[in-house]
């Protein structure tokens, strides 16, 4: 039997905590559901375009749909902010790095896998002062510049942003928040 | 041996021990340039943390920046293991409203000393209201640079009980950081700041 | 890189209906534990969340923050449950992953290990429904008080008190257990 020297509240939710797991097919049976009500919503939705083309011969309420269409398109390009692929939105963020002897500056990090596959972002001099403006997920980062000087490569950090903790390998990372501008 | 780190040894060990599955085939990233296995342990290290609503991305980043720094699969193998701890424990003690940036951040100030505990409390302290990836990226900061977890703690916690923007604990940070490198002790540079940057008309609102 | 619940929501709205199998994984092992403890049995469990991941769909454009999908969804699992049939309580299911097995690792002997469980459960169930959901909302998921007021509708000091009462119970029932 438990210790009842311990407190019994803290056992009962110790032992209340447990993660529980569920079997793969949980996410089908919701997803069966869900496209249920998907294909439910679109048959609904082309009824009434049926309707609307039921009605052509009526000019008035053509232009009137019409119309509505134009608008909602228009509004929908109007708000759209930049996104990644996925959907995801995009800030512009630029980095900057004062160098005056280095040969070439990069910027690895989070946002584009460290720089494999050729994704690092080159930075251009103006006199010295390195800089760079790349579009960056909205979210928390890792990033460090890659200095290329008399001395070889080497890493280092943003002197003008927070350190970001973690194993870093033994070379310097800075943290960098990226919050989205249309809120 | 406390209970707590029995606990943490044997998280380790089920991180480890985790059967690899077939991780590689579900998830279209690929993690390169690894040795075969470091991959297999790095996909087990993946798979525990989906089945515990872990965020995978920081992990996958990490083996990124592992292998553009030149470390080597062990290495890796342990840093992306010592992150899926830290995400973890972060999640624990975030609960079940935090973001998945939230947590990121809360698992850097942890590896820079801050106690789970206290990211819990700045958590409940704010709730919904405002996100706390910037506040804990701030506290994780000036703990790496001298200031002490408690004073650090005190000062994140009244800005953002006197209601303080993204803005204004960024200044706090760089104001921070410029003191202490000109000479100033941490502790008072953090206090003496935070001070500053909460609002005279929310005074009464800082969490004492 | 894995998408964010933002990024997720976004897509849905737009049409792409799989992206939403995603937030569905994401979530569900997250979320199905409260239901669990709530409703006293998987199967309830597993019908109230999915009832839940299901309204959360149909009314995803009213989420206003989809960078907080996870916490939106979670205020309709907890309505969800509110709402939801008789407690039934199980004897035969056992609902610890491995990993967690691991994590509360004891030294007693398993068998005493898995009563000790069992009586945990009763002793929940045997709470009122309101004093279940804030006790296990406030030591379980570790919501905090205002949070709980926003999920919940009810306010902070009767919470508190429903929290305490619930306490007290557990204490007793778990007591009366030990003396038997």
């Amino acid at each position: 039997m438990p210790e009842w020297g311990r407190t019994t509240l803290e056992m009962i939710v110790q032992d209340l905590q447990r993660p529980v797991r569920l079997d793969e097919s949980f996410e089908r049976r919701v997803m069966v559901r869900v496209r249920r009500y998907y294909a439910q919503r679109r048959r609904r939705s082309r009824g009434w375009l049926a309707v609307g083309a039921s009605i052509t011969h009526h000019p008035a309420w053509t232009a009137a749909v019409a119309a509505g269409i134009v608008a909602v398109a228009t509004l929908g390009v109007l708000s759209v902010h930049p996104r990644t692929a996925s959907g995801g939105v995009i800030e512009p963020t630029t980095f900057v790095l004062v160098a005056p002897t280095a040969r070439s500056v990069a910027v690895v990090g989070d946002f584009n896998n460290w720089g494999l596959d050729d994704s690092a972002l080159v930075a251009t001099s103006n006199q010295g002062v390195w800089s760079v403006t790349a579009s960056v997920p909205v979210g928390v980062h890792r990033y460090a510049f890659v200095v290329n000087g008399v001395n070889g490569k080497q890493w280092m950090a943003d002197p003008t942003a927070p350190r970001s903790s973690g194993d870093d390998f033994g070379m310097p990372s800075s943290a960098l928040v990226v919050e989205d501008s249309t809120k | 041996m406390s209970k707590r780190t029995t606990r943490s040894l044997m998280m380790v060990a089920a991180l480890a021990s985790a059967s690899v599955t077939s991780a590689n085939a579900q998830d279209p990233r690929v993690l390169p340039r690894l040795d075969a296995p470091s991959r297999a342990a790095i996909a087990a290290v993946v798979d525990s943390a989906k089945a515990q609503g872990i965020p995978v991305e920081p992990l996958y980043d990490k083996v990124n920046e592992g292998v553009v720094k030149g470390a080597d699969g062990p290495h890796i193998v342990v840093a992306v293991r010592n992150l899926a701890l830290d995400l973890a424990t972060a999640h624990r003690a975030l609960g079940a409203l935090a973001t998945a940036d939230e947590i990121k951040a809360a698992a850097s100030a942890m590896h820079a000393g801050v106690p789970a505990v206290e990211l819990g409390k700045l958590k409940k302290q704010s709730g919904l209201r405002r996100s706390l990836t910037l506040p804990f990226t701030v506290l994780a900061d000036i703990v790496s640079r001298g200031v002490p977890v408690s004073t650090a703690a005190n000062a994140i916690r009244s800005l953002v009980g006197a209601g303080a923007k993204d803005k204004d604990i960024n200044d706090f940070q760089r104001n921070v950081k410029v003191d202490i490198e000109q000479g100033a002790p941490p502790a008072a540079a953090a206090e003496t700041r935070a001070k500053g940057t909460a609002k005279p008309e929310n005074l009464d609102q800082i969490d004492q | 890189m894995e998408s964010s619940d933002a990024e997720l929501v976004t897509r849905v709205l737009h049409g792409d209906v799989n992206a939403y199998g995603a937030l569905v994984s994401r979530y569900r092992d997250r979320y199905v534990r409260y239901a669990v403890h709530m409703l006293g049995n998987r199967e309830d469990a597993e019908e109230a969340l999915q009832d839940a991941f299901t309204r959360a769909y149909r009314s995803l454009s009213r989420c206003d923050e989809p960078e907080r999908f996870g916490a939106w969804l979670f205020r309709i699992l907890v309505n969800r449950c509110r709402t939801s049939g008789a407690r039934r309580v199980r004897r035969s299911q056992t609902f610890v992953h491995d990993e967690g097995a691991l994590l509360n690792a004891s030294e007693e002997h398993p068998a005493e290990q898995t009563m000790w469980r069992e009586e945990i459960e009763r002793a929940v169930g045997e709470l009122n429904q309101d004093q279940r959901e804030a006790f296990l909302l406030k030591y379980v998921e570790e919501v905090g008080y205002d949070e709980m007021s926003e999920i919940t509708g009810v306010g902070v000091s009767a919470l508190k008190m429903r929290v305490m009462r619930a306490c007290d119970r557990l204490r007793e029932l778990l007591k009366e257990v030990h003396s038997a």
